[in-house]
């Protein structure tokens, strides 16, 4: 049997025509004018800028608050420093906690942003902060990450989703949504929740695969004909989300860890964040242009240092092994791989041995993407405050937009508002730029 | 005599770190600290005014001290054992013990061997007069049932000193003979041990604490009940005792006001009360009748308490804990 | 520097343009004053606009725009077939007379009081909305209810959800205010003077705030202080007290301004506490800020805003294109595309004291409402002339309902007493709730997601509801049709409410026929191809 049949490959696209020939006929070739001529491709991101040379996105989001000091900006031997090491990583000068020995391995790599304040430490408000990078205003709900570079960097008629995210934990999923705010639905996240396998991308039991397909043709030629002397953006990604359903049904073997060889999935670890991570790299690879991997839940209010014991090894080995991966795959310099939380952990350690929210003075990780490797910014002895080259979200979406190739400057428009991308006045790290 | 109706705060000591483990010295209020800033202090609790005195260092945390006669053993997450004369106030030796963090450090009654347990999952038993190791005690499982490292926090001498219990992360407890090295019993506690894969992917808990009767056939193991929200240590204090013999669970006592770990267990000398301090985001202290029956008194304490001691007579509770040293009394 | 009101005084004659004296008298039919603006600029442009619709697409379109739903069957068969003159106008009364009509309202009026988040509301809100559009609740007493909001008044009891679910955060509160009762966004003008708009600046914005800031959640009760202002800190300068100002710029001296006394603070701590304890209103101040809001945006001169912005929501809603968009921006630097309509409508609105149902009913029965959403010469003309008719993307009910019905037997609505058949159209209706939620209510550049696509392609849901077989079912009824030809025709009635044309019939029976083994299957494919269609998933 030939398996790509229902792939969108050029024999499938024989068998298509094979049923609409003489329908086709019937209704008269202005019903197939070009999708292409309809407004919405016209205005879509193909038209500007492919030559942000793909480049991808991996999140690997910490929710809950990963601690700053058991991670990338240790303070060994400070009252507040905490039981951990820090230990020399391949950049001169540049340690790092204990716990990721793999990762200070890889620092050629890796840029440690230690000098975030993001001003705020609540779950929510915090969560929509760091992922959208500036604060929503009262009727101006912004994009987040995700849906800005599914935007700028998916295909307008991508075979594959363009932006997915993995949240299996319950704990602050909600507070954590991805959103594509203004830029509406088609940029909104495939979510998955409660398996590895999105939502809606088996075709059901009830219906066979040719008629699966035939009557998607027949909707599409009753669709086009509808469309005929109408111009609508709303029309027009009306049909644009429907041409994409076989290609996405197709990619439901991106989301399956089981076509990996064993040694791979060895290398990530069979864990469900290795192995999430592992899918995310399959997307990437396949051209997905955002992932993010949400590893809850970090909230160490009790047992800070028992809770990083178990959780920083894991995101070392996981990410160790994706950066690896990336590089043997010749992705890594076009991929970014983030870390980040919606806010760090207090310097001070609680009675009950756990450390709190924190916003003042934390740490994120940007990996790839041909970002300066090493440390940027400072806290102060005792982590409590950032005394060198503060970082704030908007500050720090501006360096992520632009180590992608994103004018940070560049503006969308609601309405006839200009919105730029983020809070004006905004310029990127300079630094850490290649 | 000691009588829980009449226990009483006797003192309370600020100190600027987390005292996680305390040594008494026979028959006085002297003792030693294991402390978060590293060092390991000296304390005499009947001074007027209280000033620990800074000894030696470690480069962690310092979370096991223990008196082998005049030899003071200190252990900590740098995973040395250091050797210090309390007579000539002088190190005797520093050696690197485990390979990862050493949690509990304990001699037997008799002072002749010091063991320590670590989160390599060995217990390690040492010649108290050379420093010499006798055995290495393994068994405890490496890994989670999650696959995450395990910890091993707990360890206790018999009485008698032919036994050591030890009991890890993942709530199982281990009796082995000292002079073989030997397992000889095996129970488990899993209640105490909490992994949420539901909404938070990770786990919390274990046994903190263990201590046999004075006369050596119980076996009382101390941590918390099943945690809804791991984020915090809010459970209620929990205590199970074993017949280690027969390797039955004789009871499962459950506090019904205070919260979080059991992290000390001790005896009175004369096997009437049992007590247990331990904490959440404040501290507790417990007496309980021999048989964990009866709670005879639940005491709030203002610090989260890490460990205890309890003098001869069974009169005078010191704990140590976060920032703080308090002593209780129960004397009738 | 110009003083705020001053300012706007200017931007109110520039936007307006037309003064009262200059435009049509208040007493031509509205749908009439309507036509001759649109006209006008249609010829000024030399733009020839699109024809009337047809009678299927103009039944489609007012029974979604008025009561939320595609009509049935017989509905559009007995329209199209009537040679009433006056059966549009009829159809319209029938359709503004029923329940429906107000229950569409509701649905209307909760997804945009929600705002964009869809956050807030409990129930109460859409309780109190049902009430007051049932009596046809003018707007300006709805505004006053919203405001106001007595929670021990039963008549408007759930109408405080509206302010109490923003009150934990008064810059959103009072931005929501302003957006959906005045058309103003005045946020930008929060941290600094709105840098693209000279008629906002930031004493409008924290002006409006004060008519706020003595409002808070006294433990699940909406309250209100006799004290309290805000002060805020300008660009440049020192900190200032904002005055309550209105967007014109007329301010209220408040009682209140001052610092209360210890006595004064302490009396009235106890008051809320009291309060707290009994689980009760607590008694409101005798001088509300918000009631003072509510009776200075609606007096004579500061009027404009409301009923600007309510003609400008009402037009959008049904033409799918505001005479000013954004829906938020109504500002000097925004102007109206028919300043002299808009000016004229909201008079209309304000002479009719609010009640809206006269406006809506001449907006659909103008010509520009009523236009062919096709466009067949080449340059397609700019949305702000109305020469063709806009595709409006259904609202998540407007589609379930609509999918219930058109997937029901049509037979259910049939040779039944008006009064049955409003039951079993409200029926659908509850039915319709729980596959609405998976739906994305549109918004202004609003993009269909591939993850309707996905639900509607392979969804359990899709195929319970819509695709089951059953005597009740249109599934069930086509089955038994005597001939292909005639079970297309039904399921293309049913579901685009219009004939099957000959091309379709031809591409229909053709993928029927290739199916012989299947029929039943090929049915729910065909029925499935047109409910996840275009044509469905839009009101043209």
């Amino acid at each position: 049997m030939n398996i790509h049949r229902f792939c969108g490959s050029p024999d499938h696209a024989i068998s298509r025509r094979g049923f609409l020939g003489t329908a086709a006929a019937a209704i008269g070739t202005a019903a197939f004018a070009d999708m292409t001529g309809l407004d919405i491709l016209a205005n879509s991101v193909l038209a500007g800028e492919m030559k942000k040379q793909q480049k991808r996105v991996i999140l690997l989001w910490l929710a809950g608050g990963a601690s700053q000091l058991e991670t990338w900006d240790p303070k060994p031997g400070a009252a507040t420093g905490g039981p951990f090491r820090s230990i020399q990583t391949a950049v001169s000068g540049v340690r790092i906690s204990e716990l990721m020995p793999k990762m200070a391995d890889r620092m050629k790599h890796k840029l440690a942003i230690r000098s975030l304040n993001t001003k705020n430490g609540d779950h929510g408000g915090a969560a929509m902060l760091m992922m959208r990078g500036r604060r929503d205003e009262a009727n101006v709900k912004f994009p987040d990450l995700g849906a800005v570079i599914a935007k700028e960097m998916g295909r307008a008629d991508s075979q594959v989703p363009d932006y997915v995210t993995f949240y299996t934990q319950t704990e602050g999923r909600s507070m954590a949504p991805g959103s594509s705010g203004f830029l509406g639905s088609r940029y909104a996240p495939m979510e998955l929740t409660t398996n590895n396998q999105p939502d809606n991308i088996k075709r059901l039991d009830g219906i066979n695969e040719l008629d699966h397909q035939q009557r998607a043709d027949l909707r599409d030629l009753l669709s086009k004909q509808f469309a005929q002397g109408r111009t609508s953006a709303p029309l027009g990604s009306h049909n644009e989300a429907y041409q994409r359903v076989r290609g996405l049904m197709a990619s439901d073997k991106l989301f399956d860890v089981s076509q990996e060889t064993d040694k791979m999935r060895d290398q990530y670890g069979r864990t469900q964040f290795g192995e999430q991570t592992l899918i995310a790299r399959r997307l990437i690879e396949a051209g997905v242009p955002f992932v993010r991997v949400g590893r809850a839940w970090w909230d160490s209010h009790g047992q800070n240092f028992e809770t990083h014991q178990e959780m920083v090894p894991e995101l070392d080995h996981v990410m160790a092994a994706l950066v690896d991966d990336l590089k043997d795959r010749g992705l890594l310099e076009h991929t970014m791989i983030i870390t980040l939380a919606e806010f760090g952990r207090t310097p001070s350690i609680n009675p009950s041995l756990g450390r709190d929210h924190f916003a003042s003075a934390w740490s994120c990780s940007l990996t790839g993407a041909s970002i300066k490797p090493g440390a940027y910014g400072k806290s102060d002895a005792t982590g409590n405050k950032v005394v060198e080259g503060e970082v704030d979200a908007a500050k720090l979406f501006a360096t992520i937009y632009s180590a992608l190739g994103i004018n940070p400057h560049k503006n969308y428009y609601l309405g006839a508002r200009p919105v730029p991308l983020v809070e004006p006045g905004t310029e990127p790290i300079k630094e850490v730029l290649a | 005599m000691a009588n829980p109706e009449k226990l009483k705060v006797a003192k309370e000591v600020s100190h600027k770190a987390i005292a996680f483990a305390m040594a008494r010295v026979a028959e006085s209020m002297r003792v030693y600290l294991g402390c978060s800033d590293f060092k390991v202090y000296e304390a005499d609790l009947a001074a007027m005014k209280v000033e620990p005195k800074e000894l030696y260092g470690h480069e962690s945390y310092v979370t096991g001290v223990a008196l082998a006669g005049k030899t003071l053993v200190s252990g900590g997450y740098d995973g040395k054992l250091t050797w210090y004369d309390t007579d000539a106030k002088k190190i005797i030796r520093s050696e690197t013990a485990h390979a990862k963090w050493i949690r509990r450090v304990v001699a037997s009654p008799d002072g002749k061997v010091v063991a320590s347990v670590a989160d390599d999952m060995a217990c390690r038993l040492w010649d108290a007069a050379t420093g010499k190791q006798l055995h290495e005690l393994r068994g405890h499982g490496e890994k989670t049932p999650n696959g995450f490292g395990s910890m091993l926090y707990a360890a206790t001498f018999s009485p008698d000193g032919k036994h050591i219990a030890t009991a890890d992360k993942v709530a199982k407890i281990k009796v082995w003979e000292v002079t073989s090295g030997k397992p000889v019993a095996e129970m488990e506690a899993p209640i105490m041990y909490t992994w949420d894969q539901v909404q938070r992917l990770h786990s919390i808990g274990g046994i903190r604490s263990l201590a046999f009767s004075p006369d050596g056939k119980t076996l009382a193991v101390g941590g918390t009940g099943k945690i809804g929200n791991i984020d915090h240590l809010e459970a209620k204090a929990r205590i199970e005792l074993f017949d280690w013999s027969t390797q039955k669970r004789q009871i499962e006592y459950v506090s019904d006001k205070s919260q979080g770990l059991v992290n000390a267990l001790r005896f009175t000398p004369d096997g009437s009360f049992l007590l247990a301090a331990g904490g959440a985001n404040e501290g507790f202290l417990l007496v309980l009748d021999r048989d964990a029956k009866k709670t005879l008194r639940q005491e709030k304490i203002t610090a989260h308490i890490h460990d205890m001691t309890i003098d001869e007579k069974g009169e005078t509770i010191v704990m140590s804990g976060h920032n703080k040293v308090v002593v209780e009394e129960m004397k009738g | 520097m110009r003083s705020p009101r001053l300012a706007l005084a200017i931007v109110l004659l520039s936007a307006c343009a037309a003064s009262s004296a200059d435009l049509l008298p208040p007493d031509r039919p509205i749908q009439s004053a309507i036509d001759f603006y649109v006209d006008a600029k249609l010829k000024a442009s030399a733009v020839t606009p699109a024809p009337v619709a047809d009678d299927f697409t103009l039944i489609r379109r007012l029974t979604l725009d008025l009561v939320g739903r595609i009509p049935t069957p017989a509905e559009t068969k007995a329209y199209v077939e009537s040679t009433d003159p006056e059966k549009r106008a009829k159809l319209v009364d029938r359709l503004m007379a029923s329940p429906a009509f107000v229950r569409h309202q509701v649905n209307q009026f909760e997804a945009m009081m929600a705002g964009p988040n869809g956050r807030g509301n409990s129930g109460g809100l859409r309780e109190y909305l049902t009430k007051a559009l049932g009596e046809n609740r003018p707007w300006d007493q709805i505004f006053r209810d919203m405001l106001i909001a007595n929670e021990s008044d039963a008549k408007t009891k759930g109408a405080s959800e509206f302010v109490k679910s923003r009150v934990s955060d008064l810059d959103r509160l009072t931005n929501d205010v302003s957006v959906l009762f005045f058309g103003v966004n005045v946020s930008c003008a929060q941290c600094h003077d709105h840098p693209l708009v000279p008629d906002w600046k930031q004493d409008h914005f924290f002006g409006m705030k004060s008519f706020f800031a003595r409002s808070f959640d006294n433990a699940g009760f909406l309250a209100e202080r006799e004290f309290g202002q805000i002060k805020f800190k300008p660009k440049a300068g020192p900190e200032k007290q904002a005055k309550m100002m209105f967007l014109t710029g007329a301010t209220v001296e408040a009682p209140g301004a001052k610092e209360p006394s210890k006595d004064d603070e302490k009396k009235e701590r106890e008051k809320f506490e009291q309060a707290k304890k009994d689980k009760k209103v607590p008694a409101p101040p005798s001088f509300s800020a918000r009631a003072k809001l509510a009776e200075v945006a609606l007096q004579s001169k500061e009027s404009e805003f409301f009923s600007r912005s309510i003609a400008n929501r009402l037009w959008h809603r049904f033409l799918g294109f505001g005479l000013v968009m954004p829906l938020d921006q109504m500002h000097s630097e925004n102007k109206p595309s028919h300043p002299e309509l808009l000016t004229w409508l909201a008079r209309d609105i304000a002479n009719h004291k609010y009640d809206l149902r006269p406006a809506i009913r001449g907006i659909v029965m103008s010509q520009a409402y009523s236009r062919s959403s096709k466009w067949t010469s080449e340059s397609q003309p700019a949305p702000a002339l109305f020469a063709v008719g806009r595709l409006k993307p259904l609202t998540p009910m407007q589609l379930a309902t609509s999918l219930r019905i058109a997937t029901a037997d049509p037979l259910t609505f049939e040779n039944v007493k008006p009064d049955e058949l409003e039951k079993r159209i409200e029926a659908q209706e509850n039915g319709a709730r729980g596959f609405a939620s998976s739906i994305a209510q549109p918004t202004d550049d609003f993009q269909v997601g591939v993850n309707e696509a996905l639900l509607f392609s392979n969804s359990d849901k899709v195929s319970r509801e819509f695709l089951a077989d059953g005597n009740d079912k249109l599934l069930g009824r086509v089955k038994a049709a005597a001939d292909d030809a005639k079970a297309i025709d039904l399921i293309v009635r049913s579901v685009q409410c219009r004939p099957a044309t000959a091309d379709e019939q031809k591409v229909l029976q053709e993928y029927l026929s290739r199916r012989g083994d299947r029929k039943p299957e090929a049915f729910r494919q065909v029925i499935w191809a047109l409910i996840s269609g275009a044509e469905f998933r839009f009101n043209y």
